[in-house]
């Protein structure tokens, strides 16, 4: 049996995709979702569907841009690339990010002493 | 900012919907065409590798809604939907639709159109700074049931100076001129205003200054400033006015100024032909200073302080009358004790016509509910029709709040189109009210749809789809699939559709009989009000008015000279019969005069009517003389000084006593002895009780009224054609004798007459109107609900048909039925005009608010047309063909 697979946490799918963008540089739909999958090993359970419309959301708010390219086996795919502001948001996100984890993990510890 | 560049996204998306979903497509299409690639570079098979694909991306179809959502506004998308469904309805149904349309246009046209009336006349605030602290302070003479007398002169510079509520104060007055140096003179109403009036007010001038302090002062060159008015129409708007001299009766005034055209004080309430054409600065003489009660009239405006209160004021004006009542004991003798009391200004110039337009509002909200009222009933009717429609929504997934959704969308589409209608109703409606209604019902000339109208309209339009919505919508949501679907849908659920279409039914009765009374009421005041004695005879007799200035008639016997003349020319003129002249006319002209009975205390002063005729005045207007004789050639200003009295005094004054031979005083003017009493004649309106009034000579008496003059002259050829004929002859003759007489109010008694009722003619008119339609929406509405009981009874009636009950029993249990909604109606409908009734007494003449004739003739009246409808849909069930009928179902 392998271990259950987490459900991707609401809200957590925008700051996943920003930070992925950030390290990968400009990627597409398919690309992103197999570097999530890649980095999580598989631990974290997404569909890829739900994907786009999160990319759609992102681009609304103006936190990322998109472009049609070629991708490496010349199929025809839409490119996702970070903005300066999306770059901004990130950080942003990542330090809420960062404290709520820092909290959750301190009540976890205490409650274990 | 980020919101916004959402929405902005997501209207881009509603519009771009096409080209958005392709590249979408595209984009999904390029996904799953990259894991079905790595899928085979793995080593599946091309179809099992697509099939892999599909699975790890999770659902196509689900992605693309939820994108969709994200894309474009999701609510905006299914109202739209509802929206074009609704469309489609109301396209497929135009038979439905016209009647519902309709019935809405007329009651929102009608509202509409009365609501512009009641905003432009009590809504809006006057256009002056900071309106509801601007007070009014008007005197009354308890005793004599004298009713706002407005100030005297010297009390007013009391109550200016002693008040500690007021922060400014102003005086004005009305007044007239003659306007000469133009082509023909012209008569021009004018007001006398204290300089503060403007500050007070809060008013500039377009063009020039208003008056300075020093031009306040008596004995100051005259200055004047013009309305937009006279400004435009008489001296073509010219720009160099400011200082050009004008002369008013023959004295010269400088322009100071031009004021903006909605400029009115303080004639907001009035008829736009009796509206300020200049103002001039209000300064009193000596004389009327002096002697503190010969002469009101004065009007007094102030301005509260910050933190004080009307009921402050009050107090206060109070305590300064008591002052001055107790410093000058002479000047308040027993009747002549004065009552002050303060009032808002914008409550008082409006104070007559509001009890009437909340008459009028509250009836054509009744048409409104009574119209609601039918088109629920339409569609409760149609919504049987419907309900396998919605049962099929329902079933495959349309969950009850979209139902209900859609069926509103519905209301507010009818109801959208029912105010469209109705605006273009109501546009109609003000321009035939300008033409026909009365002259004297305030700003009804400058009234407009305008956009707070429109707003109005724009909300009673949502209120009334809600109301009328509501029931059938409930209704309709409320449908199960599978009782839908079922054949014998018709006959299942049709007991609560009947029971809520009767109740509404009974409703519409019920306002519909609220209505008819009130017309019937006012019908009864207006036929009561054309029966009163006018006490002179309309017909036949015109009326031509000038005005004899002082300064070109400073000698009376010159006047009268002129006067005799022109009487005497008017009387050769071909067909006339009889002519004469007097100061003050019935209907509209007032003046009043102080006078003492001989033998009485002696500050037992009591006030009456006075006018100052020429001898064949009676005669001349057609009233009767009951008792002595009419004034002669030899009641001149060196004889005895005598009167004319009319029955209302005779009988107050003089009850079981002869009153000819009797003896009064009139101010200082001496002793004049009755001798003569006329029958009574209506003096302010037809609708006011005729009061106690004292005719003099105009050949004996002189007096401040004695420069104004009215020629009457009574026609042989009482014809309308014959009236407007005779008008270029009297000009011609009186111009011949004196060229520069101004010569205004051409007009017929007849004309005065019908003047003088106008507003009611106008008032139970429309309230007629009002109870027409509501009578027949009434109708309307119980025909409908009688027949769609018929026709969804049918079956019901075949099988009892069958078994042996007869026709006539079936028609009669129909008839039954609906005669008991007519009496439900009915009776709450009595219920309701008990309620409302107040509301109608103040417009009444004459006539009791429970009116016997009125309270039965109506709901008989009702009851009998209710009858009459539901006879056409009883005959129908009488004819059911059982096996017909049974065949169909």
């Amino acid at each position: 049996m392998t271990p259950p697979r987490g459900e991707v946490l609401q809200g957590t799918l925008d700051l996943i995709v920003l930070k992925t963008l950030d390290a990968m540089g400009p990627l597409h739909g398919y690309g992103i979702a197999q570097r999530i999958q890649q980095v999580s090993e598989d631990l974290l359970k997404l569909n890829q569907g739900t994907l786009y419309p999160a990319l759609l959301r992102l681009e609304q708010r103006g936190w990322i841009s998109s472009k049609w390219g070629v991708s490496d086996n010349n199929r025809k795919a839409k490119y996702y690339s970070l903005t300066r502001s999306g770059r901004k948001q990130l950080t942003s996100e990542a330090e809420t990010w960062e404290r709520m984890a820092a909290v959750i993990a301190r009540l976890l510890g205490a409650e274990g002493v | 900012m980020n919101a916004l560049r959402v929405l902005a996204s997501r209207l881009r998306g509603l519009f771009r919907k096409r080209r958005l979903d392709e590249t979408l497509d595209a984009e999904l299409r390029a996904h799953l065409q990259l894991l079905t690639d790595e899928n085979i570079r793995r080593g599946m098979n091309p179809e099992e590798a697509l099939f892999k694909a599909r699975r790890e991306f999770g659902g196509v179809q689900q992605t693309k809604e939820a994108y969709r959502d994200q894309q474009s506004l999701p609510l905006v998308e299914s109202v739209a939907q509802d929206l074009r469904y609704a469309i489609r309805m109301v396209r497929k149904n135009p038979g439905f639709t016209v009647v519902a349309v309709l019935t809405l246009a007329l009651g929102i046209g009608a509202n509409a159109a009365v609501f512009s009336l009641v905003d432009a006349v009590l809504l809006r605030p006057l256009p002056y700074r900071d309106p509801d602290r601007l007070l009014l302070l008007s005197e009354t003479l308890p005793k004599q049931g004298q009713d706002e007398l407005g100030v005297s002169a010297a009390e007013y510079f009391d109550y200016r100076d002693a008040n500690q509520v007021f922060s400014e104060v102003a005086a004005y007055q009305s007044a007239g001129f003659n306007l000469t140096g133009g082509a023909t003179p012209l008569r021009v109403n004018a007001a006398a205003l204290s300089a503060s009036a403007f500050p007070l007010l809060g008013v500039d001038p377009i063009l020039g200054r208003t008056f300075s302090e020093d031009e306040n002062r008596a004995g100051a060159a005259g200055v004047a400033l013009l309305s937009s008015a006279l400004w435009k129409n008489h001296y073509g708007a010219d720009q160099h006015i400011v200082g050009k001299v004008i002369r008013l009766d023959e004295n010269p005034y400088t322009v100071i100024g031009v004021m903006p055209a909605w400029f009115k004080f303080p004639f907001e309430g009035s008829p736009i032909a009796e509206s300020a054409d200049l103002w001039v600065p209000e300064s009193f003489s000596q004389d009327r200073l002096k002697d503190r009660t010969n002469e009101f009239g004065v009007g007094f405006i102030g301005r509260l302080k910050p933190g004080f209160t009307m009921g402050q004021a009050q107090a206060d004006v109070e305590r300064i009358a008591a002052n001055f009542m107790r410093l000058y004991p002479d000047s308040y003798p027993g009747t002549v004790r004065v009552a002050p009391r303060v009032f808002e200004l914008s409550m008082h110039s409006v104070a007559k016509v509001r009890p009437l337009l909340f008459l009028l509002q509250g009836s054509v909200l009744s048409v409104l509910l009574i119209a609601c009222a039918n088109v629920a009933s339409l569609l409760l009717a149609k919504a049987g029709h419907r309900q396998k429609e919605m049962a099929v929504r329902s079933a495959i997934g349309a969950d009850n709040a979209r139902l209900l959704r859609q069926c509103f969308v519905e209301s507010f589409l009818l109801s959208f189109l029912g105010g469209v209608a109705g605006i273009f109703l109501a546009a109609l409606l003000l321009a035939g009210a300008q033409r026909f209604g009365p002259a004297d019902l305030p700003q009804l000339q400058d009234l407009s749809l305008d956009a707070r109208a429109f707003g109005f309209t724009f909300v009673l339009c949502m209120l009334t789809a809600l109301l009328f919505g509501m029931g059938p919508a409930w209704r309709m949501s409320r449908v199960s699939p599978l009782a839908g679907m079922k054949e014998s849908a018709q006959i299942a659920g049709m007991r609560g559709n009947h029971r809520l279409q009767n109740a509404l039914s009974v409703a519409e009765i019920a306002i519909a009989l609220v209505l008819l009374i009130g017309g019937g009421l006012l019908v009864q005041s207006f036929r009561r009000l054309l029966k009163v004695p006018m006490g002179f005879r309309a017909d036949g007799a015109v009326i031509v008015r000038t005005l004899f200035d002082r300064d070109r008639y400073s000698d009376p016997l010159k006047r009268e000279a002129v006067q005799k003349e022109i009487l005497f020319h008017l009387r050769a003129l071909p067909g006339t019969s009889e002519v004469a002249a007097a100061s003050h006319l019935p209907l509209g002209d007032i003046r009043q005069i102080g006078f003492r009975p001989e033998f009485a205390a002696a500050d037992d002063y009591h006030w009456a009517e006075n006018s100052l005729v020429s001898p064949g005045y009676f005669a001349a207007m057609g009233t009767p003389l009951l008792d002595g004789r009419d004034f002669g050639e030899n009641d001149g200003r060196n004889a005895p000084s005598v009167a004319v009295v009319n029955q209302t005094l005779a009988r107050a004054y003089y009850p079981g006593r002869e009153a000819v031979g009797k003896r009064f005083y009139w101010g200082d003017r001496g002793v004049f002895t009755i001798i003569g009493v006329v029958a009574d004649v209506h003096i302010s309106a037809l609708d006011a009780d005729p009061p106690p009034m004292i005719y003099n000579s105009m050949f004996q008496v002189e007096s401040g009224a004695s420069d104004r003059c009215a020629f009457i002259l009574r026609l042989v050829n009482s014809g309308q054609s014959a009236a407007q004929g005779i008008f270029p002859a009297v000009r011609q003759r009186i111009w011949s004798l004196d060229p520069d007489l101004p010569l205004y109010g051409e007009t017929t008694l007849n004309a005065l007459v019908s003047a003088s009722v106008a507003q009611r003619r106008f008032t139970m008119l429309l309230m007629v109107g009002f109870a027409a339609i509501s009578l027949l929406l009434a109708v309307i509405g119980l025909f409908g609900v009688v027949s769609y009981l018929v026709a969804q009874r049918t079956r019901e009636l075949a099988i009892r048909m069958a078994l042996g009950a007869d026709g006539k029993r079936v028609g009669w249990m129909i008839l039954r039925q609906a005669a008991a909604l007519g009496l439900a109606g009915c009776g709450i409908g009595l219920g309701l005009f008990v309620l409302t009734s107040p509301l109608f007494a103040a417009n009444l003449y004459h006539v009791h608010r429970f009116d016997p004739l009125t309270m039965s003739a109506m709901p008989a009246l009702l009851l009998t047309v209710v009858i009459l409808a539901a006879y056409v849909p009883a005959r129908r069930a009488t004819r059911v063909d059982p096996l017909v009928a049974l065949r169909y179902e």
